[in-house]
């Protein structure tokens, strides 16, 4: 039964599996069980997922009440497309090695940069100075 | 979820959606809307494919609650809970407005007239508003529509004439020393009736010395284009009857309205426009029905302002009619015209143009 044809709604997507893209960067994979008019959410079984390249790790995390306002985007997940994936499932404490290997690289290349920058008397300012919302 | 739970987030996103005026509050929702069906009919016309039922938005229509309880007493709770809807916002001040009668007259006279002409601007926009409608209204709507705009204007014009409740000998006059009023006076004049013009002319005239020496903001010219149009509408004798009104001395600084005006654009773009009609009438030879002594007074003014305009120094009119000097040319002699002309031109640097 289609509640509100022609307007955008979450109503259909009740307890259907789904991914959920956080403003702090975050992936949250669960289905999705509850919702209100600030588009709050409700996620049951969710899985936070970390992202390494190609390779990926999942963290159970059971149930997740998500406020409204941190969601940048969520769509519901194909249950089919999901197992023939090119990404390489590998075990959590991997995938945070590979996380922890990564942040270290980008911090150093952001080091180096800064540091090119100064050199030549320019000033870039920090990130954590800005308003990053 | 259940289904009740389901029930009232639905309820509450379809309050939002609800509206008196769709077509204004929720503009692209109704364009698509239009659209799309305009797009089905189309396809159903070609016959190419079966009609599709589009689901179609059913608000239900949910009753607005007009009472509103700011606070609500929980049985068995301390204190208050304050209850906000979202259309009745929470309450956080108790601020009452109370009306103190010693407040400083003074102060709020001078917002109070503005205040006043704001919501006669309003008013006029309706009207124009209903003016530019009856352009593309049908016939059966046109009647109604001409009533309203006509009794509108006239609530308009009575409400600029007395707006000073208290002393009505000054008609318009309050209005008209604000800025914002001499261009309301000046959008409602195209929609007053002939004598209710004339006797704004009439009034304008008449208090053309304050009016010019108190227009600080240089506003008065927007009066000049439609009083010239109620002008060119007058007749001999409605014309002689407001020139008269330039020969009165002004009481304060004994002189007459004709020797100011000629110190101030408007004024004396006025009165040219005045004395063109003048001439225009004169000279066209549609039947005039004259008063008696109506010619007389014709003359003698004319006089009056040749004399004027030949000595004193003039300012730059706001628009030279180009028959004023056959008019002078009729009544006066060869030196006074040439001293006229040359008075004239070098205040306008325009070339008045002779016969």
């Amino acid at each position: 039964m289609n509640y509100m044809p022609g307007t955008a709604s979450l109503i259909e997507d009740i307890d259907k599996k789904h991914l959920v893209l956080l403003r702090d960067g975050r992936t949250l994979i669960g289905i999705l069980r509850s919702i209100d008019q600030f588009a709050n959410l409700v996620l049951h079984q969710t899985v936070e997922r970390i992202h390494v390249g190609k390779k990926f790790g999942d963290i159970p995390r059971g149930i997740f009440v998500v406020r409204g306002e941190n969601v940048v985007l969520l769509g519901e997940v194909d249950l089919d497309k999901e197992c023939d994936q090119i990404l390489q499932r590998v075990s959590i404490e991997e995938i945070l090695e590979e996380q922890r290997i990564e942040q270290l690289a980008k911090q150093e290349s952001e080091r180096l940069k800064l540091q090119a920058v100064k050199e030549r008397g320019l000033s870039i300012p920090k990130a954590d100075t800005l308003d990053d919302f | 979820m259940s289904e009740k739970e389901k029930e009232w987030v639905i309820r509450l996103q379809m309050i939002q959606l609800q509206s008196e005026n769709p077509h204004l509050d929720d503009y692209y929702y109704q364009e698509y809307y239009k659209r799309m069906e305009a797009k089905l009919a189309e396809e159903e016309k070609r016959g190419e494919w079966a009609k599709r039922e589009t689901p179609k938005l059913t608000t239900p229509y949910v009753i607005k609650s007009e009472s509103y309880t700011p606070v609500v007493h929980i049985e068995g709770s301390l204190g208050q809970v304050a209850v906000s809807t979202c259309f009745s916002p929470r309450r956080a001040i108790n601020a009452v407005r109370t009306h103190s009668p010693d407040e400083d007259v003074k102060d709020s006279r001078q917002p109070r007239m503005e205040v006043y002409i704001e919501k006669l601007f309003s008013q006029l926009l309706e009207v124009e508003e209903a003016a530019r409608k009856k352009g593309f209204v049908r016939v059966e709507e046109k009647g109604g529509l001409m009533e309203e705009m006509e009794k509108k204007v006239k609530q308009i014009y009575s409400l600029i004439r007395h707006a000073n409740l208290h002393e009505s000998s000054e008609e318009f006059l309050p209005c008209l020393l604000v800025s914002k009023g001499k261009r309301l006076l000046a959008r409602l004049l195209p929609f007053l009736s002939h004598d209710a013009a004339l006797h704004a002319l009439t009034m304008v005239t008449t208090h053309l010395p304050t009016l010019m020496s108190k227009d600080t903001d240089e506003a008065l010219p927007v009066l000049y284009a439609p009083l010239r149009d109620v002008i060119s509408a007058l007749s001999f004798s409605q014309l002689i009857g407001v020139l008269k009104d330039f020969t009165i001395v002004v009481p304060e600084s004994s002189e007459t309205i004709l020797t100011l005006a000629c110190q101030n654009e408007f004024g004396l773009s006025l009165l040219y426009v005045l004395l063109s009609q003048g001439e225009r009438l004169l000279s066209s030879n549609v039947p005039m029905e004259p008063n008696i002594g109506d010619f007389e007074t014709w003359t003698d003014t004319v006089f009056q302002v040749a004399q004027q305009l030949s000595h004193a120094s003039l300012v730059e009119p706001l628009f030279l009619p180009s028959n004023l000097l056959t008019l002078f040319c009729r009544y006066l002699d060869k030196r006074t015209v040439h001293q006229l002309k040359s008075n004239m031109e070098s205040a306008s640097g325009y070339l008045a143009v002779a016969s």
